[in-house]
């Protein structure tokens, strides 16, 4: 028996027509029913004989299963032209079916596209990214884009992360406020996040939506660095390295640590800290000047230690900075003007085939010679046979080699203003 | 044993807490391995509501025991929906709590770390949980009060979310302590209301009020008093006897008063005072006092808009109507940055979805009361708008059959630019039948129907009258059951006009 005021049997002919007063209660039963057949329901909504009403959609909506939502969807991409109010309820499940079916309405009616994109965006689909970033990014009406930027924001883990950061990178400068301040609000959900707001500092932002990338930023206080260097025997840290980690700490607000190897000790496996805060954790500074061993082997090592205590950036050796190398570059060449021989480059005694590629590549750029010395055990007679050559030693800070060589060819390179500066905005740029 | 219903299925499965430690991986990783129970049952443990209207936008509902936070708290939520766009926004509800709109999932592992390093929570906020704790929202600056709630609010909170506190309740469940004359309390199911036993302070328990779509009840005297120490372990005591023997078959008749017409007040307080034995100890339940339930509460809430001195001389609360309770970034940003400069940077939020700030020394009463925040969030709103309450609507929500917030906002302002209101009017507007704008606590509720209009159906209200908060409390009766809301200001001015003593303004000349 079928009753239109009670428990109801799940039959459509039997729902209470819009503003019965019985209508509300009787599909709140409906919704409730352990078991509920919706083919009778699609079946009469797709031959018109229960109307569409939102009350009735939003029912159903929560009962459909992987089988009947795209079913019902599909319904609801057939009518002229579809109800948008009904389109996130219809469009909540999430199926490879259901977002074909979008991707194919697409096609049909692009006017819609305003409409679909959000719901194809849910689906998730990887496959999708590609069309949700063109239309975001092509040329067209704002309703337009902004629907395929809001389909790319929730589906926003689910897309290859390159062509997503270029997308949303891309949009952050659009010519549309809205469009590029809700690109702002994406890049600062991604993975390293603080160093791609960083790298709008070059484009012409409309200033709200400079003014959003700045509030973004102040919610991403730069991460604690590890800065991983050479000590001294003894334990000692150079007094230039612990200047640096001070003026550091107060350029950036963020915690820098030092983390000294020495021969002796080897790795600093040192106490973890406390779990630093956020969801990018510490960066760890290779401040290293050729990939000798401590990069090769040491390195490794130490990040593994480090990622105990939780997230670790790990960054290359300093040496390897295109803008450290072209600093190291420009202090050849002013060491190499009225010289009579080309500079020199005295670095640690370094084995294999990478540390020689390495030196060569240095050489090549620098237009120095590079000649090894062991900073351990210098020979100050070898060396006084060099020193017809200028001579930059390539040693952050003070060590034995640093410490043979005579005054006159100047300090360690953390105390030549340019290689300093240079370290320093790098380091404190850092995310 | 009853058959269970299926969200009772879900629950079962597993505790929502568990998702906790794999937040991170599921919203760093996408989340299309959440089925449908996991997504929109489970996650409401950790307060995260995926919402049908904004598939991909979820919503996270805090928990902010008594209504009580601070300008830093402010920010961090305020930073929370301002990455939103304009998909982000927030809410005050009438548990005096917050919740965020237009996050995405992505949002949440950070956000929880975030509210965690400001000493806040989203735990358990939502779906069969006991709900944020409301109290006193003058607690601790009010001259009135006969007892400062919020460290009593604290304690229950700490309680209930602690590991000896309920995980898998039958259906929801409201706290709150009264602490004033006007805390009206009768809506939750577990309230405690001041009280003198032998001269001392404490409270009356009430216990079964709620309302819903099926039935609306007002809490009744269960017959204990307690004194204040006693609050947290009788709130679990009571929790964990629902948790027992709640019925999970038909969630329509399952919340705590269905319980207590099952088995009959004197049992139901006879087990109450078993499982209390069973938290606080024997002892702790033989001292429990038999009460008639008489209390301290003798009038409806104030309104706390305006500027009103404190307890503490020279300091001032100022309340600021917030419209419908909606806020967004800049203006939380707003408030918070108001609080910190004028303030203690304390703020506290009302059942009535409005703010105020607390601590605000005299001197600087003037400069804060030109601030440019408080020609939008008012020291002095309209008799109607002071007071109107609101549910989402349906922007938001699946239900709700009208836009509540913005007809209510229109409403409310078309009818105080025709009438002058002698006094304020509680108006509460609610989506649909499952009231969670408590109409029938409004002088004039206001539920979202359907109505025929010239031969089209419509939107429309079903209005209710006479609901009360005051000493004999009674709930709001229907009055008419289907007004389109074309015709909603003529025929509320006509009520507020014959019933309110409302008078038509004088038109300009």
């Amino acid at each position: 028996m079928l009753r239109r005021d009670g428990d109801p049997t799940g039959d459509p002919a039997q729902l209470p027509p819009p503003g019965d007063p019985g209508r509300w209660p009787w599909l709140q039963h409906l919704r409730r029913r352990p078991q509920l057949e919706l083919a009778p329901w699609l079946t009469a909504l797709e031959e018109g004989s229960v109307p569409a009403e939102t009350d009735l959609l939003t029912v159903l909506a929560e009962r459909v299963d992987s089988s009947s939502a795209p079913r019902l969807l599909a319904w609801w991409l057939q009518q002229d032209p579809p109800d948008p109010t009904l389109g996130e309820r219809i469009g909540r499940w999430r199926e490879a079916s259901c977002a074909e079916l979008l991707r194919q309405a697409l096609m049909r009616a692009p006017q819609q596209a305003p409409l679909l994109l959000p719901l194809l965006g849910h689906q998730r689909d990887p496959a999708d990214a590609a069309l949700l970033s063109r239309l975001a990014l092509a040329p067209g009406a704002a309703a337009l884009r902004r629907a395929a930027l809001e389909g790319l924001a929730v589906g926003l883990s689910s897309w290859p992360l390159p062509a997503l950061r270029r997308t949303l990178t891309q949009l952050a400068a659009d010519l549309d406020p809205q469009l590029a301040a809700d690109a702002v609000d994406l890049l600062a959900r991604l993975p390293q996040a603080r160093a791609l707001l960083l790298g709008l500092a070059a484009e012409r932002l409309d200033p709200a939506v400079a003014a959003r990338r700045q509030r973004r930023l102040h919610a991403l206080p730069p991460s604690p660095l590890l800065l991983l260097v050479h000590g001294r025997s003894g334990g000692l840290i150079p007094d230039d390295l612990l200047a640096l980690r001070d003026t550091l700490e107060q350029r950036r607000g963020a915690s820098v640590r030092l983390l000294a190897l020495t021969a002796a000790k080897g790795s600093p496996h040192a106490p973890l800290p406390p779990r630093p805060e956020g969801p990018e954790g510490a960066t760890l500074v290779p401040l290293f000047l050729v990939p000798g061993g401590h990069v090769r082997h040491d390195l490794p090592a130490i990040a593994d230690h480090w990622r105990q205590a939780g997230p670790l950036r790990r960054l290359p050796f300093l040496g390897a900075w295109r803008s450290w190398q072209q600093a190291l570059t420009q202090e050849v060449q002013e060491l190499a003007r009225g010289a009579a021989a080309p500079p020199l480059l005295l670095h640690h005694p370094l084995d294999g085939a990478l540390g020689q590629r390495y030196l060569q590549h240095l050489s090549r750029i620098t237009g120095a010679g590079c000649r090894p010395a062991s900073y351990s055990a210098p020979d100050p007679q070898e060396l006084q046979l060099a020193i017809r050559s200028p001579v930059l030693a390539l040693a952050l800070a003070a060590n034995r080699l640093t410490d043979s060589l005579p005054l006159e060819l100047g300090p360690p390179l953390l105390q030549r203003p340019r290689l300093q500066r240079v370290l320093l905005e790098q380091l404190a740029a850092l995310p | 044993m009853a058959t269970l219903n299926k969200v009772e299925q879900a629950k079962a499965s597993f505790c929502g807490l568990d998702l906790a430690p794999r937040l991170g991986e599921l919203s760093a990783a996408g989340w299309e391995s959440l089925d449908e129970a996991t997504l929109t049952i489970h996650l409401k443990w950790l307060g995260i509501f995926f919402r049908p209207v904004t598939p991909g936008r979820f919503m996270l509902r805090l928990r902010l025991p008594n209504g009580v936070l601070n300008a830093d708290q402010l920010d961090v939520l305020a930073e929370a929906i301002d990455r939103c766009g304009s998909h982000g926004s927030a809410d005050i509800t009438t548990r005096q709590n917050i919740q965020l709109r237009g996050l995405l999932l992505e949002d949440m592992p950070p956000l929880m770390a975030a509210l965690e390093r400001v000493g806040l929570t989203s735990r358990q906020s939502g779906h069969d949980n006991p709900r944020n704790v409301t109290g006193n929202p003058l607690a601790g600056i009010d001259p009135e009060e006969f007892i400062d709630t919020r460290p009593l609010v604290d304690r229950i909170q700490a309680a209930v979310l602690g590991p000896e506190g309920p995980r898998n309740l039958p259906r929801k469940f409201n706290v709150a302590v009264g602490g004033a004359p006007d805390s009206f309390l009768l809506h939750n199911d577990l309230a405690f209301l001041p009280a003198f036993n032998d001269g001392t302070l404490g409270f009356t328990v009430m216990v079964g009020g709620f309302f819903s779509a099926q039935r609306n009840e007002l809490a009744i005297p269960l017959g204990l008093w307690l004194p204040a120490d006693q609050l947290p372990a009788f709130t679990l005591a009571v929790l964990r006897h629902y948790e027992r023997q709640g019925d999970r078959s038909n969630r329509n008749k399952t919340r705590l008063m269905y319980l207590i017409d099952a088995v009959g007040l004197d049992t139901y307080r006879a087990e109450v005072v078993e499982s209390y034995g069973a938290v606080a100890g024997a002892a702790a339940a033989l001292a429990l006092v038999p009460h008639d339930g008489t209390h301290l509460v003798c009038r409806a809430p104030r309104d706390i808009c305006g500027v009103h001195a404190q307890k503490q001389p020279g300091l001032h609360w100022v309340g600021l109507h917030v419209p419908m309770g909606r806020l967004h970034a800049d203006s939380m940003t707003d408030l918070a940055r108001l609080a910190r400069t004028y303030g203690s940077g304390g703020l506290r939020l009302s059942e009535s979805q409005n703010a105020l700030i607390a601590d605000v020394p005299s001197d600087r009463l003037e400069a804060l009361l030109a601030e440019p925040l408080l020609r939008h969030f008012r020291v002095d709103p309209g008799p109607l708008a002071a007071e109107a309450v609101s549910c989402t609507g349906n922007r938001y929500c699946s239900f709700a059959l009208i836009p509540t917030k913005s007809t209510a906002q229109a409403v409310v302002e078309e009818l105080e630019r025709r009438l002058e209101v002698p006094h304020g009017v509680r108006t509460h507007w609610t989506g649909c039948p499952n009231a969670c704008g408590q109409p029938y606590m409004g002088a004039i509720g206001l539920m979202g129907a359907k109505a025929r209009k010239d031969g089209a159906m419509v939107e429309a209200v079903k209005v209710f009258l006479g609901g009360s908060m005051a000493a004999d409390p009674r709930l709001a009766e229907l009055h008419d059951k289907g007004i389109p809301l074309s015709e909603l200001p003529e025929a509320l001015e006509q009520i507020l006009v014959e019933r309110f003593g409302a008078r038509p303004r004088a038109l300009p000349a």
